[in-house]
């Protein structure tokens, strides 16, 4: 067995790593890590004022810092009843704006780019491309230039408030930053169609829900009051748990979320493919040229979807600039309110970013937080796998660490996840042992031996279970017993399900493994086998929760009995799993 | 490359990553910092990071959160001749060590996570990176700032203690003619504050929230006086100030005369 290990991706909102687990020709696991700490910002907000949880909370990310802002201030300000002016609301557009213009160009080029063209990182790729590496480089100092104008530093600018801004800019600022964005144009344009055409390869594509903030007026956009989903859904913001559903895992301080038991990706790819067709200008003409069905199932367009963002940015700063230009500057708008709750939702660089508040007596009583790249976790998750096992099945698996890591930064997960360690090693011989003793934690498994027994090896799932029986194990059942009569295992909802099973692997007849059942879906052997149990009555919150253990088996020939390492596989198992299993 | 060059590593525990993040928005000056030094570990800049060589200086961003940090914040510290905490969180352990007691924490904790035991690492109290290493100097900041961060780096090359403003927030406030916001009955912490930021909050009308840390000048206690004497509740400027600097704010105000532990 072996493990692809990718220890330090550097910066997730954080430091984070994948790892993927090779067993023979499957890939039982994929586990995104956040190494970071816990910090617990939802807790240390509590009893402080509004104001002060402005200034604390964008202090989770340095990179998103004004996103945090943007959604905290939206949020409080919801929860208080504050409604500020059209300049007000315009200036915090333009202050999202730069940060998203600074977040995107450094992403593209010094992270994204190297990869395409060959390249270990932005430097190295200067010596062939120059003038890109350079004006990649203005273009982030112009959207640093646009955030410290408004926020007051590049980091952490405490200048947007409750109720308004501290300082207005003056209008040369405003003019300059105007003229410079203009400036931008033919390179920006440029810029989405490298993206939109550099050599995105097909693993992994599969088809993913969207999720994004939907701006009001059928407009495209960063902030709305409602969220809008690929198929077509609307959920308002207010509501924003039915869309998250935050769940725990123990590999990660980092929680997560699925929509209806599903993981959905958010980001600049998740805006373009909700959102796509409001597009207008330049940017619609890009999206219209070159948007097509492989947007709409694989990840890696996240970099071209970045791109047109980005003409989208550049076009939006000056309307945005001649609008302020025309309104004069507003007083911080005072609020009385000391009780109230309200919940945001903004679009980070890198995904829907929701603050959620209750304040009580003038004092914050309920803080909740959900950052992109948690929603993201379960997709970045899933596509890791898919891209590694279908890259075993054909052969590629030298490809495995670089298509990982290439998933994992095309969604953006915070920026310098260009870099990191990649290691390749060789896992325990026996990693099952510990995966079902940890199965095992949650409940006592329901247990279900597969197979055939007039076909030698293939019979070892049935063999094994008989044997738990016989030691008075309870819940265990054969496969013929089960099918079409799925309320046997309806009850006890919590309980994992745990399959045994011969299963072909690719390795020596006998080793064992252990792989969550939702696997079996993107795996083309195993989908086969397992497809007629998943259809039958296991609901999606079931399979999440559904494992196989597995013996390779030596022959599966009519009429033939069951080999011997196969038989000492039982006995292994028999012996290791203990009198209650 | 050159053998004389000095060796330096920047390190992340946890924390914003604003610090390392200033460091690359240096932009121009970072390509002189490539230059002027050997830069052998840089996650946020680089990917051919060496973890094992010694070091002249280690800049170390971020609070302790788990036990393995503490290893690694050990390991670094065994290699570097001179460790700097770069940032409030390292220095002072942040606004995540604002839970002044274990069991708060532990509570707290147990409210996020649940039970749930982390496989990963183990989840500690956050502490300035002090509690478990001799840090030879700090450098303050939410994050820290461009000019003050280019100075030290240049006096460490030239093989200088840095050189950091003693004074608080109200200097600098002066030197940019801002008329006082105390003397508009507004709950400023500038005084307290140690100076840096170039009293960028104030130049935009806004009370200074003290994101730098206590300021080290020496006649702290009339400046704190002064906040009293504004009939401002001492317990109110306390908890203010351990927004962002933690635990560490316990000892601050314990040394004013007429301050409560």
């Amino acid at each position: 067995m072996k493990k692809i290990t990718i220890d330090h991706l550097a910066r997730m909102e954080g430091n984070g790593g994948v790892t993927a687990t090779i067993d023979g020709n499957i890939v039982t696991d994929v586990k995104f890590l956040v190494n970071e700490g816990p910090r617990l910002v939802e807790r240390l907000t509590l009893d402080k004022t509004p104001e002060e949880d402005v200034n604390l909370v964008p202090r989770i990310c340095a990179i998103c810092t004004l996103s945090h802002k943007y959604a905290a201030i939206r949020a409080m300000e919801k929860a208080l009843a504050v409604d500020v002016g059209q300049k007000v609301k315009l200036l915090r557009e333009l202050m999202h704006l730069g940060e998203m213009v600074e977040s995107h160009s450094l992403h593209v080029f010094y992270l994204a780019l190297p990869d395409y063209v060959g390249f270990p990182n932005a430097v190295a790729m200067a010596s062939k491309f120059p003038f890109e590496v350079k004006i990649a480089l203005e273009m982030k100092q112009f959207g640093n230039h646009i955030m410290k104008t408004l926020s007051g530093r590049f980091i952490h600018g405490e200048n947007p408030v409750i109720g308004g801004f501290g300082k207005f800019p003056g209008r040369e600022e405003l003019v300059w930053i105007n003229n410079r964005a203009v400036q931008f144009m033919p390179f920006v344009l440029k810029t989405a169609k490298l993206f939109a055409e550099l050599p995105y390869p097909d693993i992994p594509e599969a088809v993913t829900l969207y999720a994004c903030s939907n701006p009001p007026h059928q407009k495209y956009g960063f902030v709305g009051d409602e969220i809008i989903l690929s198929n077509g859904e609307i959920i308002n913001v207010q509501d924003y748990k039915s869309l998250t559903n935050e769940f725990l895992v123990s590999h990660s301080f980092c929680k997560r979320s699925r929509y209806k038991g599903k993981p959905y990706s958010v980001g600049a790819l998740a805006r373009v493919n909700c959102l796509g067709e409001r597009l207008g200008g330049e940017a619609q003409k890009a999206y219209k040229k070159y948007f097509n069905g492989r947007w709409t199932q694989n990840p890696l367009f996240n970099n071209a979807a970045q791109a047109l963002e980005l003409i989208y940015a550049f076009e939006r700063i000056p309307d945005v600039v001649d609008e302020v230009l025309k309104l004069p500057d507003e007083a911080i708008v005072l609020y009385t309110k000391k009780d109230g709750k309200g919940a945001s939702a903004v679009e980070a660089p890198r995904g829907t970013l929701f603050h959620a508040y209750e304040v009580k007596k003038g004092l914050v009583s309920y803080a909740d937080i959900i950052t992109p790249t948690a929603q993201n976790a379960e997709d970045i998750e899933r596509y890791c796998y898919i891209a590694a096992q279908k890259l075993l099945e054909t052969g590629q698996e030298e490809k495995i660490k670089d298509r990982m890591d290439l998933v994992i930064r095309a969604f953006d997960p915070c920026i310098s996840c260009s870099v990191h360690m990649v290691q390749v090693k060789t896992a325990p011989e026996d990693d099952w042992q510990e995966r079902l003793a940890e199965i095992k934690k949650i409940a006592s498994p329901l247990i279900v031996g597969m197979g055939s027994d007039n076909h030698a090896d293939d019979g070892a799932g049935l063999e094994l279970a008989r044997r738990l029986r016989d030691r008075g194990i309870q819940d265990v059942w054969l496969e013929s017993e089960i099918q079409g009569e799925s309320a046997c295992w309806g009850d006890e909802r919590n309980r994992p399900i745990l399959i045994l099973d011969a299963l072909d692997f690719g390795e020596r007849p006998g080793k064992i493994t252990l792989i969550p059942l939702r696997h079996a879906a993107w795996n083309s052997v195993l989908s086969h086998k397992m497809l007629p149990l998943m259809m039958d009555g296991l609901d999606l919150a079931r399979l999440e929760n559904s494992y196989i253990l597995g013996i390779q088996p030596g022959s599966i020939k009519d009429g033939e009995g069951m080999s011997g390492p196969v038989r000492q596989a039982i006995e292994k198992i028999l012996e290791q799993s203990g009198k209650n299993f | 490359m050159q053998d004389n060059k000095m060796k330096i590593g920047i390190y992340e525990l946890t924390g914003c990553a604003g610090d390392a993040l200033l460091i690359v928005d240096c932009e121009e000056e970072l390509i002189d910092i490539f230059k002027a030094a050997d830069i052998e570990a840089f996650l946020m800049a680089k990917s051919d990071n060496d973890d094992a060589c010694p070091l002249d200086v280690a800049l170390v961003e971020g609070s302790v959160t788990t036990d393995k940090e503490v290893e690694e914040l050990l390991h670094i510290r065994k290699r570097a001749k001179v460790l700097i905490a770069i940032g409030i969180c390292a220095g002072l352990g942040g606004m995540q060590a604002s839970f002044l007691e274990e069991k708060d924490w532990e509570k707290n904790l147990k409210a996020v996570y649940g039970g749930l035991e982390m496989i990963q690492a183990k989840a500690l109290r956050s502490k300035p990176i002090d509690a478990y290493v001799k840090v030879d100097y700090y450098l303050p900041g939410c994050p820290i700032g461009k000019e003050q961060f280019l100075a030290t780096f240049a006096r460490l090359l030239g093989g200088n203690p840095p050189e950091l403003y003693r004074f608080p927030v109200c200097m600098e406030c002066k030197w940019h003619e801002n008329d006082c916001l105390l003397n508009k009955d507004i709950l400023c912490l500038g005084p307290l504050t140690a100076a840096g930021c170039g009293s960028i909050c104030i130049n935009h009308n806004l009370p200074c929230v003290g994101c730098w840390g206590p300021a080290e000048e020496a006649n702290r206690t009339s400046e704190y006086k002064l906040l009293l004497e504004k009939s401002y509740n001492p317990a109110l400027v306390k908890s203010k100030m351990a927004n962002f600097s933690g635990t560490r704010i316990v000892e601050f105000f314990a040394q004013f005369k007429g301050g409560k532990k």
